[in-house]
């Protein structure tokens, strides 16, 4: 730990000149570094473990949802075969390949940030914004799909035969349908709202890149928003084979 | 942190973050993997197999979201710590579905309207109940 070993002539220094500003806080460090960290790599640490935690705090938040998800499809799994054959899976498809690009991107974004290669960075962070952009274009059009075709939840779940999948017109209304969607829209609502937070983030980041706040010495921002997309990623790689592959 | 596997590449601890820089060949192929598993599984999706398409569907999304884990969230380079909270995490939401369905699977045979039969099959009573 450098702790030690820096801790000692700070507090001498504020000792030595008690009417210094609270700017010049010890006078320490490059620019980025918080006044209240000793070293680049302290708060680096800081940062990195503190974003890790929100994402455990994520994946808890979204656990709830994939417990909700399992107990139905546990009692009603015919009900819910039918209704993931109303997705369209080549949709869910494409926007798992969108995602997945988008993820790339953001990685590679990272890694520029880290080369310090900044007008890449800003490239690669745009091109993860648009492909978040595909995303709920695509996801909008499924929407429209569910909400013409009568597919929503609970007591609003009333299908409308010409809307339905080809495979299952001859079959049965299901009674539990409405739990079905009432999930759907639950989940992929606030994936979706995920989403749309994270094109807030990236383009605020963006903004910072352009503005020059990194290089190969900081560049923290760009690989947590990245922790963050990837995350959004990770939670689609099970909603999409959960909600549209249902045999 | 002095045991950060991120430092293990400088002797001296000079307080700057050392990145470890992944070439870009290795995220595309982490990509071109990602967009393989998911035509598996939509291929997969098509072939009837009762209950092993949940089990299939379930395991190649673990094995992308390993890969996504593994290298674009640099969990292989990164502070063990960090793996340590996320898998962790993931325990804690196996432990929360395990004794949820372990409920919500097997409330009809513990108290079928007055009974309470445990097994309908063997007739089995559960513990305590009703004579």
């Amino acid at each position: 730990m450098s702790t030690a070993t820096t801790d000692a002539p700070t507090a001498s220094l504020e000792e030595a000149q008690p009417d210094a500003a609270p700017q010049d806080h010890g006078g320490h460090g490059p620019k980025f570094l918080a006044h209240h960290f000793d070293t680049p790599v302290q708060q680096f640490d800081a940062a990195k473990l503190g974003m890790w935690l929100f994402l455990a705090q994520e994946l808890l938040f979204f656990s709830g949802l994939f417990v909700l998800y399992s107990v139905y499809r546990s009692w009603y799994p015919a009900d819910f075969s039918w209704a993931s054959h109303q997705l369209n899976r080549f949709m869910g498809g494409a926007n798992t390949i969108v995602l997945l690009f988008s993820s790339l991107t953001a990685a590679l974004a990272v890694r520029s940030a880290q080369v310090g290669d900044r007008k890449k960075t800003g490239m690669l962070l745009l091109v993860t914004i648009a492909c978040a952009f595909a995303f709920l274009v695509i996801k909008y059009f499924e929407y429209v799909h569910k909400f013409e075709a009568g597919l929503l939840p609970g007591d609003r779940f009333h299908p409308v035969a010409a809307h339905l999948a080809a495979s299952t017109r001859d079959l049965p209304i299901p009674q539990h349908g409405g739990s079905f969607f009432g999930i759907y829209f639950m989940m992929t609502g606030v994936h979706g709202l995920h989403v749309i937070i994270g094109i807030g983030v990236m383009f605020w980041i963006w903004l910072r890149n352009q503005r020059g706040e990194f290089s190969e010495q900081f560049w923290t921002p760009v690989d947590l928003v990245a922790l963050y997309w990837h995350l959004v990623d990770l939670i689609w790689i099970y909603l999409f084979p959960l909600l549209y592959l249902i045999d | 942190m002095s045991s950060h596997p991120q430092n293990e590449h400088t002797s001296d601890d000079d307080g700057a973050v050392h990145a470890h820089v992944a070439p870009t060949k290795l995220y595309i192929g982490i990509f071109l993997a990602l967009v393989a598993a998911t035509v598996l599984t939509i291929g997969l999706s098509l072939v009837h197999l009762g209950t092993w398409n949940l089990a299939i569907a379930v395991v190649i999304a673990t094995a992308k979201a390993a890969l996504v884990v593994t290298f674009f969230m640099h969990l292989k380079d990164d502070n063990r710590f960090h793996a340590l909270i996320f898998v962790g995490t993931l325990l804690f939401a196996g432990i929360f579905l395990a004794y949820t369905l372990n409920d919500t699977q097997h409330r009809g045979q513990v108290d079928r309207v007055n009974g309470s039969q445990m097994n309908d099959a063997t007739g089995e009573r559960a513990p305590g109940g009703l004579p």
